[in-house]
């Protein structure tokens, strides 16, 4: 009974950690749990995939990231919270560490809330700047939504994102019908800083800045950002590829604006419009809980690829020599949503590349599709190539690191060794070698006729010694 | 028969056959004196290799006995000089593996189960008996008297000149070397007095296993050849210095080129190039000779000498020129350091960095060879009174190595055989004059004093010429004065050498050793305890990094793949960790992330004083690295503005930032109350504010803080620097960001 009723928490456990692939226990931070009634839609899009949502707030006692230093929590969901700190549990250096232990984190913010100090320290850690005394207004007098906000003109209307860079996956845009569009609502725009860890989802039309409505609702003399320098959606991925996703408008998840109507200024035609905000934050959220744009390498593969022996059959060897022809090969697939998917890269442009090197690389190749190998689950990229002709310690590095994607750095080390003694051609089979060998020959043969001419040939026999043997 | 156990004791004595048992028991003793004086270390402290070379030679030795000959010959060690690795198979001297290996088969094969550290450990002690049988065997060549072959066998026996280098543990290259090059000696005045190919074979021979086993070996390729061409130039020419000298070169080399590392050296560096001369000039020699005996005509030899001279001459042009072309290598620097001492200073700091090679002090003469170092020129001075081949060789071979040995201090090595033997005829000389029980039969019935006779004599026959006057030293008080002073000598020698060795040269420097206040040993053992560490706590192919005095023992004793280490091939990399140690972190940091270094290790004598720590061979680190980035260290950076090396609070900025000041001092201050840490080795005060470390983290500090490991970070997660996030991690906020000066940074997506 006992063991039928683990098999089916385990299948369960199996069925439910499909969703996520790095586990479904999701804590919900709001300053309220009343206010989960705003989100329910988006909450309760998350329990449909899969998530265990506990809730809690700042105050709580029992609020705890880690538990005898491992993780309580996969991931984090911060709700906007109206008090200044946020209490010794959820310190930035907490924050930090719930990070390098790969948590993640999603951060809702929202223009009427200032945001804890807790908060602002950990972006300011990441290099993500939010207007001064954590308060700012994102608007636009020529994007905004003429239904809700006609006098202010604070929810913004903005395209689906597209494609960052053009070799860049288009996770969060794609699919958007053309009538579709993002309510961003009184929102904060953040200003990023140049590292290539941070990647700006949602970024602000040409035509919005951002203000201070309380200090510079007269004048705005002193402009905190303004057109697409102001990052209105920002993805951050550690090294570790955990992932942090702050939202300048926590509006967007309420039910409010999910599925509603607006209504496009006057100026670009008036038209009303359905918003994208749904799909949007279930893209967003689970790009943040690793849903999408997991990348794995199920096994990689190199081995010694020189016709006609049959002593390459070890893989993945210890020790190589120089000049042998190797062929690498590694297994990567893509998580999207449910299940795993065999990667493809996002576009021609982009290319997968093995380096072989010592302190510096001294080949970089690029790896093709192999299909002979792949799976429905899995691609099989590979490259054959031949050794440099230096003796070291080599590692076969794959390093793919892309916007969106999560890090791809595999360092295999393998030695290559000098020629063995017994691993050059042999003399008589090299044609320059012959005149010396020729030389040896001539000098032996030589040697041993003159040794016979001398034993043979006897002194000339003296007067006496003939008298002798005449005798 | 007789009554007197004395007489009969030297009666038996005479017999020729108790003579050569004699001979061989005394022999059996000395060589036995020879090892037992050399276990010191191993009773004191334990059967361990020492220093740092040995475990090198230790380490290659568990590969060859487990690997067997072949893969030890084509090893490529991936564990020393990360990421280079070594082609150790083809660059070492396999001679010392493969007789350890040898022996330790052979018992083996014998059903005795020995521990191949205990062969590596004993080694040295064993060979040190052959060598004293070799002493005697060169020494008897020398002279008719058959003690002095016994004397120089005691003397090579204990002498402390190679005692330093052959003591239990010292599992050295030279712990094999100096028996092979006594007996290649030895085997070389065989083959030349009897001009025999057999014996210039088996020089050949025993030069190969001395090319095999040592670098060393190049000065019995000067050697031989410098001894021949001085036999020529005495008018000494023979055919036996023909036949020994060219089976022993063509043989000889033949042999030497065998050993992968020395491969076609022999024809293509200076170093060989008199050895080669001296061969085609003995080929010219012997064919002028021949012709010389064909044609007997006097006009038609002297025509002949010039003609010598100028093919003698023709031949050294011919190699300056190839030189110059290059076609034969120049002189290595190694090699331009034995005629200028400075030059090392000054051009290869990593070859002047080594103590082994600093020019020798006089004292050092004493101490390693006592009074063998004032009876050594007598003698000289006796193998000039004979002056047969043999003795030539003497004199040259003691001229050779006396400036040699005025070089390097490690050339003492060298010069030690030839002392000894000169030494021992000395002494034998002295011996079989005064200890002569017989006075010489008075001429024509008159008293035994000599003096007097001879007056009496030149008186008689009035022609000073035709006396034939006595002369000796016949009085029993002169004689009982000289030999007991000898022998007072001789005792206060063993005495002297036992006392060296028991002091000098027994100790591991694995372990040091220090005396408590109630006169008990006590042991550091600091290494042993960091290396255990890094063996227990590291991953298997955890980089370290060290200066390079480590890298065998980190190899040996930790098993962790090392960075640099003794075998100090390659220049630039060991001036890459220099340079790393004597930067800022900011700049060593990517250094070691491009070379994957996972601890760095280095040694601190600060709260023992201990002198031969990090800090003061800083300067040859700071000097090695300036000698390939001399825009980036800067050696006059490290002394304060009044010219001194401090590392106290005065100390320059560029020093008290350098990575290895840091690391040395990282956390040392709250050993002690505020403000009074101290550096003990260079007894001054530190600054209040020890050094903070933000890319490297402490992993490990040893029990006397001798040794002091390193972890190095990872870069940071979160793409900060490390700086920031070290403070971060100390709970400062970041400053506010808007308040940068300067336009704004715009990103560019």
């Amino acid at each position: 009974m006992r063991s039928l009723f683990s098999l089916c928490l385990f299948l369960l456990a199996a069925v439910v950690s499909a969703v996520s692939t790095s586990g479904n226990r999701l804590l919900v931070i709001l300053d309220d749990v009343a206010d989960k009634a705003n989100y329910s839609k988006f909450l309760a899009d998350l329990e449909g995939r899969g998530f265990q949502l506990s809730f809690e707030t700042p105050k709580s006692e029992s609020l705890t990231l880690f538990h005898l230093g491992e993780r309580t929590y996969d991931h984090v969901i911060f709700f906007p919270i109206k008090t200044k700190g946020l209490g010794p549990n959820l310190t930035p250096n907490i924050l930090v560490d719930f990070l390098n232990a790969k948590g993640n984190i999603l951060l809702a913010i929202s223009s009427g809330i200032a945001t804890p100090n807790s908060l602002v320290s950990l972006l300011a850690e990441l290099d993500i700047q939010l207007p001064a005394d954590r308060t700012g207004l994102v608007v636009d007098h020529f994007n905004y939504d003429a239904s809700s906000a006609p006098e202010k003109h604070d929810v913004l209307l903005l395209p689906p994102p597209g494609r960052l860079r053009p070799d860049i996956k288009d996770f969060f845009g794609a699919g958007a019908g053309s009538n579709e569009v993002l309510a961003f609502s009184r929102g904060v725009g953040a200003v990023l800083g140049t590292g290539e860890l941070l990647t700006p989802i949602l970024r602000a039309p040409r035509t919005a800045y951002s203000y201070n409505p309380k200090e510079q609702a007269e004048v705005v003399d002193d402009l905190f950002a303004a057109g697409e320098q102001l990052a209105l959606v920002t993805a951050f991925q550690a090294r570790n590829s955990a992932r942090l996703t702050l939202l300048g408008s926590a509006e967007m998840l309420q039910d409010t604006w999910f599925d509603a109507e607006v209504t496009k200024p006057s100026a670009t035609g008036g038209r009303k419009a359905k918003t994208f905000n749904r799909e949007f934050a279930k893209r967003v959220s689970g790009w943040t809980f690793n849903e999408i744009g997991v990348l794995r390498v199920n096994w990689i593969e190199h081995r010694l690829d020189e016709p006609g022996n049959s002593a390459s059959n070890e893989t993945n060897p210890k020790i190589y020599r120089i000049k042998n022809n190797v062929k690498y090969t590694i297994s990567l697939s893509e998580y999207a949503w449910t299940n795993w998917e065999p990667f493809t890269l996002p576009s021609d442009d982009d290319a997968l590349q093995l380096e072989f090197s010592m302190l510096s690389p001294f080949h970089r190749l690029e790896l093709t599709p192999e299909t002979a190998r792949s799976t429905p689950e899995s691609t099989a990229y590979t490259v054959h190539f031949r050794l440099p002709d230096q003796h070291g310690i080599f590692n076969f590095k794959v390093n793919y690191k892309r916007p969106f994607l999560s890090n791809v750095e595999e360092k295999n080390t393998v030695s290559v060794r000098h020629m063995a003694h017994d691993e050059w051609p042999r003399s008589f089979a090299i044609s320059g070698a012959w005149p010396w060998i020729a030389g040896i020959g001539v000098t032996v043969a030589g040697w041993l006729a003159f040794c016979a001419v001398w034993m043979y040939s006897a002194p000339p026999l003296t007067d006496k010694g003939e008298t002798k043997k005449t005798q | 028969m007789s009554a007197d156990p004395l007489h009969a004791l030297a009666s038996a004595g005479k017999a020729k056959s108790t003579r050569s048992v004699l001979r061989v028991v005394i022999l059996a003793l000395i060589a036995g004196a020879a090892i037992a004086s050399r276990l010191f270390s191993v009773i004191r402290f334990e059967s361990i290799i020492h220093e740092f070379d040995p475990w090198f030679n230790f380490r290659a030795t568990k590969y060859l006995v487990a690997h067997g000959f072949y893969k030890f010959w084509d090893w490529f060690d991936d564990r020393t000089w990360h990421p280079l690795g070594r082609v150790t198979g083809g660059t070492l001297y396999p001679g010392l593996m493969v007789t350890s290996g040898v022996i330790y088969h052979a018992l083996r094969a014998l059903t005795i189960p020995v521990d191949i550290r205990n062969i590596c450990v004993l080694l040295a002690p064993g060979f040190s008996g052959l060598t004293a049988i070799a002493a005697y065997l060169l020494t008897n060549e020398m002279t008719t008297s058959n003690s002095a072959g016994l004397l120089a066998a005691a003397f090579m026996g204990i002498a402390p000149g190679y005692i330093s280098r052959s003591v239990a543990g010292s599992y050295d290259n030279e712990a094999i070397a100096i028996f092979l090059l006594v007996f290649t000696f030895y085997l070389w005045i065989k083959a030349l007095k009897q001009g025999s190919m057999l014996w210039g074979a088996l020089c050949a021979l025993f030069y190969g296993y001395m090319v095999a086993s040592w670098g060393g070996y190049a000065f019995i390729t000067c050697l031989l050849p410098l001894h021949a061409f001085v036999l020529i130039c005495m008018g000494r020419y023979s055919t036996r210095l023909y036949v020994s000298y060219t089976t022993w070169y063509a043989l000889g080399t033949l042999a030497s080129m065998q050993i992968p590392f020395v491969g076609f050296l022999p024809v293509k560096t200076s170093e060989h190039m008199p050895a080669l001369g001296i061969f085609g000039f003995l080929q010219l020699l012997a064919f002028l000779d021949y012709v010389r005996s064909a044609i007997p005509s006097r006009q038609f030899q002297t025509f002949l000498w010039v003609f010598a001279g100028g093919s003698f001459g023709l031949g050294l042009a011919a190699l300056a020129i190839a030189t110059s072309a290059g076609f034969i290598a120049p002189w290595s620097g190694r090699f331009y350091s034995l005629w200028d001492t400075g030059y090392a200073k000054i051009h290869i700091p990593i070859i002047a960095s080594v103590s082994e090679h600093q020019p020798t002090a006089w004292p050092a003469f004493f101490f390693d060879l006592n009074m063998l170092i004032w009876l050594f020129p007598v003698g000289v001075y006796l193998c000039f009174q004979e002056l047969a081949d043999q003795h030539v060789f003497i004199v040259v071979y003691a001229l050779f190595g006396s400036y040699f040995a005025g070089v390097m201090v490690r050339l003492m090595l060298t010069l030690t055989p030839v002392v000894c033997v000169a030494a021992a005829i000395a002494v034998s000389t002295l011996l079989d004059i005064y200890l002569t029980a017989k006075s010489p039969k008075p001429v024509e019935g008159q008293p035994a004093d000599g003096g007097d006779g001879a007056a009496k004599k030149a008186v008689k026959s009035g022609l000073k010429s035709t006396s034939k006057p006595l002369i000796g030293v016949y009085g029993l008080y002169s004689k009982v004065a000289i030999v007991g002073a000898l022998t007072v000598y001789l005792l206060l020698f063993v005495l002297h050498c036992t006392w060296v060795t028991s002091n000098a040269y027994s100790s591991p420097s694995v372990v040091l050793a220090s005396r408590l206040p109630d006169g008990s040993q006590h042991i550091i053992d600091d290494y042993r305890e960091a290396y255990q560490w890094l063996r227990q706590n590291t991953r298997e192919d955890a980089k370290i990094m060290s200066w390079w005095d480590y890298g065998y023992q980190i190899g040996g004793m930790a098993d962790r793949p090392t960075l640099v280490d003794n075998n100090t091939w390659n220049n630039t990399h060991i001036a890459t960790v220099g340079k790393a140690m004597s930067s800022r972190e900011e700049v060593s940091y990517p250094i070691m992330r491009q070379h994957e270094v996972d601890y760095v290790l280095v040694v601190f004598g600060g709260l023992l004083g201990y002198s031969g720590d990090d800090i003061n061979k800083f300067l040859w680190m700071v000097r090695i690295a300036e000698g390939i980035w001399p825009d980036e260290v800067s050696e006059r950076a490290f002394f304060t503005p009044r010219g001194e090396y401090r590392v106290d609070g005065d100390a320059t900025e560029t020093m008290k930032n350098s990575l290895m000041y840091k690391m040395s001092y990282y956390n040392y201050n709250k050993l002690f109350p505020p403000g009074q840490a101290m550096d003990r080795m260079r007894g001054v005060r530190l600054p209040e504010v020890g050094p903070s470390l933000s890319t490297i983290e402490e992993a490990f500090t040893s029990e006397n803080w001798i040794i002091r490991i390193y972890k190095v970070k990872d870069l940071d997660n979160l793409g900060r620097d490390h700086a920031s996030a070290a403070a971060f991690d100390r709970g400062h906020k970041k400053k506010k960001a808007t308040k940068k000066r300067g336009p704004r940074l715009l990103r560019v997506d």
